[in-house]
């Protein structure tokens, strides 16, 4: 517990002293002022202090891990904005600089559980097992992919076709019939029969909305970006409900499932 | 090699005696690698009852309030020893901490599974689940390792 405490007063300590140093030799520079000041330079020290200990929390597992890993983001995104606002940005570019600082996380979260998935892998050939879903069982998703491609991008140019064919001023098809219906409810029902038969599948959700992404610009324009999150949210809440149904009905009752 | 086994009733742990012409380094590494293997029964406690359980019966050993419990496929007994004590006791190829409260039997190991945030969940006998702590990773690796390294050589 005692090394724990000081690997932490260490890392703490030699990630301030690099933010210090960043602060002093790059913002001066990008800012082109005549220097940080003095809480430009406390809050790149304290952010230096927070990334110095961004891989602490990954020691540990389950509850302790996604709290760790919470309290950290909260810490981090707290002193990133303030920084961020300091160096003179608001607003929606304040935003657009805590999403990305979201995304990198994102992006280490998931490179750590591939790490991890690694592991477990090793240890299903030590131990003479079969080897187990593909990671984030993208394998098991790929069927599904198909009826995602259908949903989101030949559903949508059929229906604005038809619109447009009709040539209506209100285009109910894609503009309402599509976002507040279709999209919904085929995303949860794919998602509820996905979960129900490999459990979570965290690509799903994101391969609807990265399938439609397209058809906001084809179609549409950027106020359009909600049918994106139509299809995927509600793929997402199936999944999981599908996932909670498989958990709780034991196999023998799902049979033909 | 020639190897013979004589069964000696009342007998607790076995006893191995290695007969040679010369010493070697050969027989030096076979002491070495018998003298670590722990065969020997572990004692339990069911209700008034002590008895001493071979060590293949159990599947885990884990912390249970005050004491161990010891977890077999049909029953659970309490253990009069701790974790650590029975780390020492138990054949350290079959046998490996999981986390700070648990030993399991990795001969009975079913499954391993990865849940998003992390936490892997090992089944025994396709119904216990217990949990990795990763902190114990290593040395699950470790272990497994050696014993498959064990298994290569007897091949």
């Amino acid at each position: 517990m005692k090394q724990i405490k000081w690997s932490w007063a260490v890392r703490i300590l030699a990630g301030a002293v690099l933010g210090l140093v960043f602060s002093v030799v790059l913002v001066s520079y990008m800012v082109g002022a005549r220097g940080p000041s003095p809480v430009v330079c406390l809050l790149c020290a304290a952010l230096g202090g927070a990334a110095g200990v961004a891989t602490l929390p990954f020691a540990d597992d389950g509850k302790s891990l996604l709290l760790y890993s919470a309290a950290h983001f909260g810490v981090t995104a707290t002193l990133f904005a303030l920084l961020i606002a300091q160096l003179g940005a608001r607003g929606g570019e304040l935003l657009a600089w805590l999403v990305i600082l979201a995304l990198v996380y994102a992006v280490i979260w998931l490179g750590r559980w591939v790490g991890w998935y690694v592991e477990v892998m090793q240890l299903r050939t030590l131990l003479g097992l079969a080897p187990g879903p593909s990671p984030l069982k993208w394998r098991e998703t790929l069927p599904y992919l198909a009826f995602a491609l259908l949903l989101c991008d030949v559903l949508p140019l059929l229906l604005y076709w038809a619109d447009h064919a009709v040539s209506v001023d209100v285009p109910v098809l894609s503009g309402l019939l599509l976002p507040y219906i279709l999209l919904p409810v085929a995303g949860f029902s794919s998602g509820l029969s996905l979960g129900m038969r490999q459990g979570v599948c965290p690509l799903y959700p994101v391969a609807c909305f990265l399938c439609y992404l397209p058809m906001v610009f084809l179609l549409f324009n950027y106020t359009a970006m909600f049918h994106c999150f139509m299809a995927a949210v509600p793929a997402l809440a199936g999944n999981v409900l599908g996932w909670l149904y498989r958990r709780a009905v034991p196999k023998k009752g799902r049979g033909a499932a | 090699m020639e190897v013979e086994i004589r069964i000696e009733p009342g007998r607790q742990e076995p006893k191995a005696v290695i007969l040679a012409g010369a010493e070697s380094e050969e027989l030096r590494l076979l002491a070495d690698s018998l003298s670590k293997l722990a065969l020997g029964p572990i004692p339990v406690s069911r209700g008034e009852e002590r008895l001493l359980l071979p060590q293949g019966d159990f599947l885990r050993f884990y912390a249970d309030g005050k004491g161990v419990a010891a977890q077999t496929a049909g029953e659970t007994c309490a253990v009069p020893l701790r974790l650590y004590e029975l780390e020492e006791r138990l054949d350290r190829t079959r046998f490996v901490r999981i986390s700070n409260s648990e030993i399991i039997n990795l001969d009975r190991v079913t499954a391993v599974d990865l849940s998003l945030s992390g936490t892997i969940c090992m089944t025994l006998d396709g119904t216990v689940k217990s949990y990795v702590s990763r902190r114990y990773m290593k040395r699950i690796k470790e272990t497994l390792n050696l014993g498959r390294r064990k298994g290569h050589e007897t091949d």
